[in-house]
């Protein structure tokens, strides 16, 4: 039953989105969100879909928020007359696994204040992080370890 | 008033865009090396056209064009992340040096292992 | 009328913006000193002529801009791959000025060269060559 609704919803969507409202093409719409349903129908059906959906809405809302704050800070830094920099390269021990996480995970790093992901070991054990301002490493691993990584992990696991 | 509301918006994203935009060129020629001036681009340069796009969403006022910027937006915030990672990941493991004052690099170690 | 007025000199100061950022990320790129940096800056580039394709779509109202903004930053996303590719495989290294030295031409005058003899032509190792001599001292 949730599925129609949702497929209903979807189609009003893509009517809304393409621009056109004619009967030709709300009923496409409806077929495509009846079928892109169905690719997911696996995940659909599986518990807590719906509070993994609030949780992944939550990160996307961090993701944001740490994307202005880090432009922010950049800009700020670019801006000051005397840069004070310490930049490194440390190691940042992975707790999640899949590759899918890591990518995630490197992608939300990447665009947060001041740190900027290289590269993942070979055993996917560990990822090597640019940091502008490496004063205080530990700090900067236990926010991210506390922050994103928690987070992915409260929503895909 | 809608109309101008949403003038007013647009000139503040247009603004806004150009700013970082300008930012993010200022800091590829202040930083010292590769690894920094990246991040000034892959952050800021991104916000700034990214805003830029959603400036166009929000001036023609209909949700089919918004939908299309904000594709746009997602498409650039999501892409920039990873061409960044690629760009340091190759130079690191090619071998272009840090910057002379950077204060550790724990991934030498590992760029000789493999 | 008012908030129109502010809009279109609002867009006026960001034309002028985004040409001031246009010609310092051009000066990067001359300036490099190395590959990645001038990759860095052509990324960068890029993202700036969205900008700037953005600001055209606002003042003539087409928003078909839009889609071309968007296939020029797959463009773009493509190109910075395939540089990042190509640094990887190139697997050479600069020297401090940002002159290329290349691995292989390193080994050659890493190599220790044997005197050439009248008639030894043929026992010359490929990589010490004279001819290739002559190319590292370039």
């Amino acid at each position: 039953m949730i599925t129609y609704i949702l497929s209903l919803v979807f189609a009003i969507v893509w009517v809304a989105v393409t621009g056109s409202a004619t009967l030709h093409n709300l009923i496409f719409g409806f077929a495509l969100s009846t079928l892109a349903l169905w690719i997911v129908r696996g995940e659909m059906g599986a518990r807590g879909y719906w509070r993994r959906l609030g949780r992944i809405l939550l990160l996307l809302a961090l993701f944001f928020k740490e994307l202005a704050l880090s432009a922010w800070k950049v800009a700020v830094l670019v801006m000051s007359p005397r840069m004070d920099l310490k930049p490194g390269i440390f190691a940042f021990p992975l707790t999640v696994t899949r590759d899918f996480e890591i990518t995630l995970l490197a992608n939300l790093i990447t665009l947060t204040p001041g740190t900027l992901s290289v590269d993942v070991s070979q055993d996917r054990r560990t990822l090597f992080v640019h940091a502008i301002d490496c004063s205080d490493i530990e700090a900067t691993k236990r926010d991210i370890a506390a922050g994103f990584e928690r987070r992915i992990i409260e929503a895909f696991q | 008033m809608t109309d101008s509301i949403l003038a007013i918006l647009t000139a503040l994203l247009v603004l806004s865009g150009a700013g970082f935009a300008l930012v993010a060129a200022i800091g590829l020629n202040r930083l010292p090396d590769l690894y920094t001036r990246m991040h000034a681009a892959s952050k800021a340069g991104t916000v700034g056209s990214g805003l830029l796009l959603l400036a166009v969403g929000v001036h023609a006022g209909d949700l089919s064009t918004f939908a299309r910027a904000l594709a746009g937006f997602f498409f650039f915030v999501l892409t920039a992340p990873i061409s960044a990672h690629l760009l340091a990941m190759a130079a690191h493991k090619v071998g272009y040096p840090l910057y002379g004052e950077s204060v550790r690099d724990e991934m030498k170690d590992y760029d000789k292992r493999i | 009328m008012t908030a129109q007025v502010i809009l279109s000199y609002s867009i006026w100061l960001a034309f002028v913006v985004l040409c001031i950022s246009f010609l310092l990320t051009v000066w990067r790129v001359i300036r490099g000193p190395t590959l990645p940096d001038r990759v860095v800056a052509l990324d960068m580039l890029t993202g700036i002529v969205i900008g700037f394709i953005a600001l055209i779509a606002i003042r003539t109202g087409f928003t078909l801009y839009i889609d071309i903004a968007i296939s020029l930053g797959l463009v773009g996303f493509l190109a910075t791959v395939a540089f990042a590719r190509f640094i990887l495989s190139r697997g050479g290294r600069e020297g401090p000025q940002g002159e290329t030295v290349k691995a292989d031409m390193i080994r050659a005058l890493a190599a220790p060269v044997p005197e050439p003899r009248r008639g030894a032509r043929k026992k010359t190792a490929a990589g010490t060559g004279p001819a290739v001599r002559r190319k590292a001292k370039k």
